[in-house]
């Protein structure tokens, strides 16, 4: 302990800034570079180079399904412009990966703030596209609910941390209140596809938070309700259930979907080759993951199928020796976030879950959700941040099921 | 714990506040293992799905530009190049309720109007089902199949969202004809039951679609068998009918005809009932046809050297079995006389003579212990008596009971007893001259020549005289069998089979006739046998397809039967 008097919070006093060695900008990249996981940032970027190729297979089919007679888009229209969207998600990712620990969850909580707000505007001031309204307009028009995701997580994820500083707090309880307020805002739209993307982040959260494995069988029974509920009083989800269930009709989009998936084989078409993309709806968006199967082969299916789970197992596996509540909480509820909209779409796609409108992330066409996700991946490497010579005090989970030091 | 839990209220509070919070981190760090687990278990799930999908057939049709340019699938012609099966540009009406954009309603007219203009179209359209299908507002097909004339008049309704897209489809312009010759392709695109099913790689095949595929069917002769064999059936209410026209040069099957037939532009259950082939699949006792098989054993292997040689034709009594004629035919009987009359106990007396052995390897060699030699997927095995013959079996063998065949296995076994003695596989393909397979030697030629002798005779003196087309030369043997019920053999439900060969002095093809279960009618003279519903639609086919193939009437010719002419005694005339 110092001789120096210590710190007591008073009134128009702030607590003296401790001493930091100063560093270069130029040093503090170096420390940024050496505490990121590299490996997840790899993993990444390269699916988006894999959503680039993508894009452009899809381009033309789209552009072709969306010109009219006024107005004809170049075939690589969708190309194009998915290119300057990833720059742009780069740089939000970057921009938001450099942040510190503590910087990243303040900024989620106060993103959370806004798009809640806005959220909340959606019906009075957005407008509708396909028959949702989704899109507010403020100067650029984007989707609140693309960008509340990752926010949603980090807010989540700090109260649920509240619990290390107080027990008393009924933490579960604000964090189901909080997902009952989204939800209800999200079917105002109608979004059901994100209503479920943030049901189920809630739910793995709510599992992480140490749950009773009997009130977390309640919580699957209520979802199971809520099916229902949803079959019976949501026509446009009742529809594709009913789809999915009876094989739906010959040349609905999930046919086309299959047939266009399957047109390759396993190697594929070779890319620009496909014929069957041209006769698919959203080709460059929901589909995107059955223009790949045609143009690129299963095999190449099966790959990206891989990576998902790469990034997934990665994160999760990584946060197993977290020492900190909150790093972990959020950290795995990101990683459920980009992973559970990766293999809602894939599964669908596959034809193993009824279609929901969900784009593949890092990969599909998107201008607000491209950012958006790059925006949560940005966050995601940031709360993942970890000194590489800071050793684990007490024994770690890895090390009590290998017996060995875990890596890092 | 102890030790902690005796000091301060503060510092309990911080212990367990530390406690608390080891609890939950080590309750969320495993828990986040079991979100990793979850995560790969709903991987594998995609990776096994898409091995699943990849190696489900419906991959295998890669499509790349230049396939796109070829027809889905290749034509099937017959050996003229008259087209059998071809891919047919047709439309479809599919209801596209967002043609008129989000919102509103998806039809101009209301759904009933609709309903009811296109119902005027179609005819057989389910009116109020249809004007459900539009009210829901959702898309999906109103008709698979849809005329261009027809098309035109659904334009003139006016409603955008009633879509007409241009699908090609398989289509039989000789509608039924051929019918389980060619098959059909079911809704995954992959032909069925006939030489769809057979070519299916071939046909969409993109190196060779491009170019028809010819089978050696003649369609003239195709529609002329099914023609007669459907007016005997129909005349003695039988079951069913089987036919086919075989080339006995070359083992080419230029007729195959299974009634009742199936439409395979129109495949129902209906249909599905009727796919059964008749020619290859089923197998019958074919009775007295075997008796020219087993004589011509018999002369090939010397037992058979005096034609004049009178047998005796009294009951055969053998192991608690007695083997009669079906009417008494006098005491002696010689050989052609026998077969003329058709003699069931001096078929067994010769084949007696013969020894089973010698019986059993004509057999075998000409193939009928083995499925018919036919491209068709659907072959029926023979109902064949094993290796070991007593004298009983021997006996009944060689007048066509105790062994059952197809149609097919009698088919190619006449054209070995009438083209000189050689057995060629028979074949759908249309082979090019001098590409017919080298066969196996089973009779010798001088036996054929017997053969030809005799078979002539049956058809002028004999029981084959209503097949005996003037100046076709037609020769042939029927056959009566009872079918085996229950307890024994009815005598009243019979197959009755006519196997011809024509023209005898140079024969070029052999004519099958079957009926199935025939009923005694005025047009059969209440007869149910052979010679009276069987020979005849031989004898009306042959003057059809004979000029077809190249064989002239003419009275001037006949093969020479002066030598045997003299040791008929009685009614032959």
């Amino acid at each position: 302990m110092s001789a120096t008097q210590p710190y007591i919070p008073r009134a128009g006093e702030r607590a003296p800034r401790p001493d930091r060695f100063r560093t270069s900008r130029r040093a503090e990249l170096k420390i940024w570079w050496r505490e990121i996981d590299r490996v997840l940032l790899f993993l990444i970027l390269a699916l988006m180079a894999i959503g680039a190729a993508a894009v452009a297979a899809a381009s033309p089919a789209s552009a072709s399904r969306l010109s009219t007679s006024d107005q004809q888009l170049p075939d690589l229209y969708f190309y194009w412009a998915h290119l300057r969207w990833q720059l742009l998600g780069l740089a939000a990712m970057f921009g938001a990966a450099i942040l510190s620990r503590e910087n990243a969850r303040r900024a989620g909580i106060v993103l959370f703030a806004g798009m809640f707000a806005m959220l909340v505007l959606v019906p009075i001031a957005g407008y509708e596209v396909n028959g949702a309204r989704r899109w507010i307009d403020l100067g650029v028009s984007f989707q609140p609910s693309e960008f509340l995701k990752p926010a949603f997580v980090i807010t989540l994820a700090w109260i649920i941390a509240w619990r290390a500083r107080d027990p008393n707090i009924p933490v579960v309880a604000i964090a189901t209140a909080i997902m009952g307020a989204v939800g209800v805002l999200l079917m105002m739209q109608p979004n059901l596809g994100d209503t479920v993307l943030f049901a189920g982040v809630w739910f793995a959260l709510v599992v992480l938070s140490g749950v009773s494995t009997r009130r977390l069988g309640a919580v699957i029974g209520g979802g199971l309700v809520a099916g229902v509920l949803v079959y019976l009083f949501y026509e446009n989800g009742r529809n594709r259930i009913n789809d999915f269930l009876g094989g739906g009709t010959a040349f609905d989009q999930v046919d086309l979907a299959q047939r266009t998936l399957l047109a390759g084989g396993w190697t594929g078409s070779g890319l620009w080759l496909g014929i069957r993309k041209m006769s698919l709806p959203e080709a460059h968006t929901d589909y995107i993951f059955s223009v790949i199967g045609e143009e690129f082969g299963l095999l190449v299916c099966a790959v990206i199928v891989l990576l998902y789970l790469a990034i997934v197992v990665r994160v999760l596996v990584r946060l197993a020796d977290e020492e900190d509540l909150f790093t972990l909480l959020a950290g795995a509820g990101l990683a459920v976030l980009i992973g559970g909209q990766a293999f809602i779409n894939i599964l669908v796609n596959l034809q193993l879950a009824p279609s929901k409108g969900m784009t593949l992330p890092l990969v599909s066409y998107g201008g607000s959700s491209t950012i958006a996700v790059c925006l949560t991946v940005g966050l995601l490497l940031a709360i993942t941040r970890r000194n590489p010579f800071l050793k684990r005090g007490r024994p770690g989970v890895w090390q009590r099921l290998f017996g060995r030091e875990s890596r890092q | 714990m102890n030790a902690l839990s005796i000091s301060t209220a503060i510092s309990t509070g911080r212990v367990n506040l530390i406690t608390t919070r080891q609890r939950s981190l080590t309750v969320a760090r495993w828990r986040a293992l079991w979100l990793a687990l979850v995560f790969a278990a709903i991987a594998a799930a995609a990776l096994v799905r898409i091995a699943v999908l990849g190696v489900s057939d419906r991959t295998t049709t890669i499509a790349s530009l230049e396939e796109a340019l070829l027809p889905p699938r290749g034509e099937i012609t017959d050996r003229n190049g008259v087209p059998l099966a071809r891919a047919f540009p047709a439309y479809a009406l599919w209801y596209n309720p967002r043609a008129l954009g989000e919102g509103g309603s998806p039809l101009v007219k209301s759904a009933e109007e609709v309903a009811a203009e296109l119902a005027a179209i179609f005819p057989d359209l389910d009116q109020a089902k249809v004007a459900r299908q539009l009210a829901a507002g959702r898309p999906g097909y109103i008709r698979r199949r849809v005329l261009p004339e027809d098309a035109n008049r659904v334009q003139a309704i006016g409603e955008l969202a009633l879509e007409m897209p241009q699908e090609t489809d398989r289509y039989y312009p000789q509608g039924s004809m051929g019918a389980h010759v060619l098959g059909y392709v079911d809704a995954e695109g992959r032909g069925q039951v006939g030489m769809e099913q057979v070519l299916d790689r071939h046909l969409t095949d993109p190196a060779l679609r491009d170019q028809p595929v010819a089978l050696s069917i003649d369609m003239r002769v195709q529609g002329a068998l099914e023609d007669e064999l459907r007016r005997g059936m129909l005349a003695v209410n039988a079951l069913g009918a089987a036919g086919i026209v075989l080339d006995v040069d070359t083992g080419e099957v230029m007729a195959l005809a299974s009634l009742p037939e199936f439409n395979p532009n129109k495949i129902d259950a209906e249909g599905e009932k009727y796919m059964f082939n008749r020619v290859t699949n089923q197998v019958y006792e074919l009775g007295s046809t075997f008796k020219p098989l087993t004589v011509a054993a018999a002369i090939d292997a010397g037992v058979v050297r005096d034609f004049g040689r009178r047998y005796n034709a009294e009951p055969v009594a053998i192991g608690g079995f007695t083997i009669r004629d079906s009417h008494p035919l006098g005491a002696t009987l010689n050989v052609p006389e026998s077969l003329i009359h058709s003699s069931n106990t001096v078929t067994a007396r010769i084949a007696d003579e013969l020894g089973p052995e010698k019986l059993r390897q004509t057999m075998i060699d000409l193939g009928m212990n083995e499925r018919p030699y036919i491209e068709l997927p659907a072959r029926g095995h023979p109902i064949w008596p094993g290796d070991d013959w007593p004298r009983l079996r021997n006996m009944t063998v060689s007048y066509g009971h105790g062994i059952a065949v197809t149609p097919l296995h009698l088919a190619s076994a006449y054209a070995a007893m009438v083209n000189g003695g050689v057995w060629r596989p028979a074949t759908l393909r249309k082979l090019e001259p001098g590409a017919a397979p080298r066969g196996r030697r089973v009779f010798k030629a001088s036996t054929s020549a017997r053969m030809r002798q005799l078979l002539r005779m049956i058809a002028v003196y004999g029981t084959g005289r209503n097949a005996n087309a003037a100046g076709y030369r037609v020769g042939g043997k029927t056959g009566s069998a009872e079918k085996p019920g229950a307890g024994g053999y009815r005598r009243s439900t019979l197959v009755s089979t006519f196997a011809a060969a024509f023209p005898m002095d140079r024969p070029r093809y052999v004519v099958i006739a079957m009926l199935d279960e025939p009923k005694g009618t005025t047009a059969s003279s209440f007869q149910r046998t052979a010679a009276w519903n069987a020979a005849p639609i031989v004898g009306n086919l042959v003057p059809r397809i004979g000029p077809l193939l190249g064989v002239r009437p003419d009275d001037a010719r006949d093969v020479d039967i002066s030598d045997l002419r003299p040791l008929i005694r009685g009614d032959g005339e």
